[in-house]
């Protein structure tokens, strides 16, 4: 990757950003907008070079189309002038990033992303939207309120926000190169292995799918580890006779999938985490109740004579009052 | 379902999600200082969390750590109790000034 070519494609990204987002004519939009197209392409190109060596080009295209998609959609999201397109734009980032994430094979991610997100936050959101906001012709943005139509600052928010894309890429680039190597083959394969020994009955099912004579359990070895590894794979061990040790393949589809790791990982590793986030939730619950509620004051007075008690000022000062 | 090896993994590699997540971020930080609807400026802080979810996901899968998907359901936690409280404090703002600009609140600041 050439060290300058992010950069200046950071630049006309965030020019094309800038035409987008200032008020003008529709002339100018469709500049912004042909400008941040031809911007995209570039950046399709840079990452494209920047790939190495052998490519698998499904995962490639792949995610070209779904970083496009996310990116294009955020751009709309906050140059659109109605705020109840915005938040739908907003539902095609969070399912094109679900996408992203599918690719990161996080499958159990992407579908509480789609299910969270598009589907109880956004509606939190359109609800709010259209409960404040008079609807108003779709066609005719210039319908609804100047503070939508009108950016604050087209021009500095830009700027800032050019400083902080160079900033946030350059660190990328330069950091990347300090990154440890990713994780091993093996290593990744025996984290895998660890858990499947944790979940004993899939364990089982593994081996005596490999093996239906298998009597259960298998040997440990001498750390204690009932899933052992070679060359071709993961296996078990069993005594037929005191002398004579056999080993038993499993099969890697057995390995636990992403959904497994991910529960494992919430519940052993991080339960008082689980526990907090519960009370937050509760929390913000009450309080967007208490917040929410509309607040009418009651004197005193009042309140007893709703009960039927004689109020405690008199009642001719107060209807008085009333009056 | 078995995972890719990280051999075969790194062809698609971290950085390129890296960056796609640090644009991402931009372009909601960049909202959430130009857009004056207040409902639009919290829809962009969403978008920053997008970004920073797509970040974990992408390290943790470089390292084989579970713990970035871990954290994204907090951040899906936090982003949920926040749009609730937000949107009801929103609610409560709109009823007050029968709009939603945030320059009607200037005076909050001085």
């Amino acid at each position: 990757m050439d060290q300058l070519e992010p950069y200046i494609a950071c630049i006309a990204g965030a020019f094309a950003l800038y035409l987008l987002l200032r008020p003008g004519r529709s002339g100018i939009k469709v500049l912004g907008t042909l400008v941040g197209l031809g911007t995209l392409a570039w950046l399709v190109a840079i990452i494209h070079e920047s790939v190495p060596g052998e490519v698998d080009v499904v995962r490639e295209i792949l995610f070209l189309l779904f970083g496009a998609i996310t990116l294009s959609a955020a751009v709309r999201m906050i140059t659109h002038g109605r705020p109840v397109y915005s938040a739908l734009y907003f539902v095609m980032v969070v399912l094109s990033s679900a996408g992203l994430l599918l690719l990161l094979e996080a499958e159990f991610m992407a579908f509480a992303l789609i299910i969270v997100y598009a589907g109880a936050i956004l509606i939190t959101y359109m609800f709010v939207l259209m409960l404040a906001q008079q609807a108003s012709d779709a066609e005719h943005v210039e319908d609804s309120p100047i503070y939508d139509r009108v950016s604050r600052e087209p021009g500095a928010a830009v700027v800032v926000g050019l400083i902080l894309a160079g900033t946030l890429v350059s660190s990328t680039l330069v950091g990347l190169k300090e990154l440890p190597p990713p994780v091993l083959d093996t290593v990744q394969l025996h984290r895998q292995g660890e858990l499947l020994e944790q979940l004993p009955k899939q364990f089982k099912a593994a081996v005596l799918e490999a093996d239906p004579s298998f009597e259960w359990p298998p040997v440990a070895d001498d750390n204690g580890r009932l899933l052992l590894w070679d060359r071709s794979g993961p296996y078990v061990l069993a005594y037929v006779d005191a002398s004579s040790p056999r080993q038993v393949h499993i099969d890697l589809k057995h390995l636990p999938s992403n959904t497994q790791h991910v529960g494992w990982t919430l519940v052993a590793e991080f339960p008082a985490s689980l526990e907090v986030a519960g009370v937050i939730l509760l929390l913000a619950m009450f309080g967007a109740v208490v917040l929410a509620r509309r607040q009418i004051e009651h004197g005193e007075d009042e309140l007893r004579r709703h009960v039927g008690l004689e109020p405690l000022h008199g009642d001719d000062e107060d209807a008085g009052g009333a009056a | 379902m078995t995972y890719l090896l990280a051999s075969e993994f790194s062809q698609l590699s971290l950085g390129h999600f890296i960056v796609l997540s640090a644009l991402l971020f931009t372009v909601g930080f960049v909202g959430f200082l130009s857009r004056r609807n207040l409902i639009v400026m919290f829809l962009c802080t969403e978008l920053m969390f997008q970004a920073a979810a797509i970040a974990f996901v992408a390290f943790g899968r470089y390292w084989f750590d579970f713990t970035g998907q871990v954290f994204v359901i907090f951040i899906l936690t936090i982003a949920a109790a926040e749009a609730a409280l937000a949107l009801a404090l929103v609610v409560l703002l709109h009823r007050r000034r029968g709009s939603l600009n945030a320059d009607d609140w200037k005076e909050l600041c001085d």
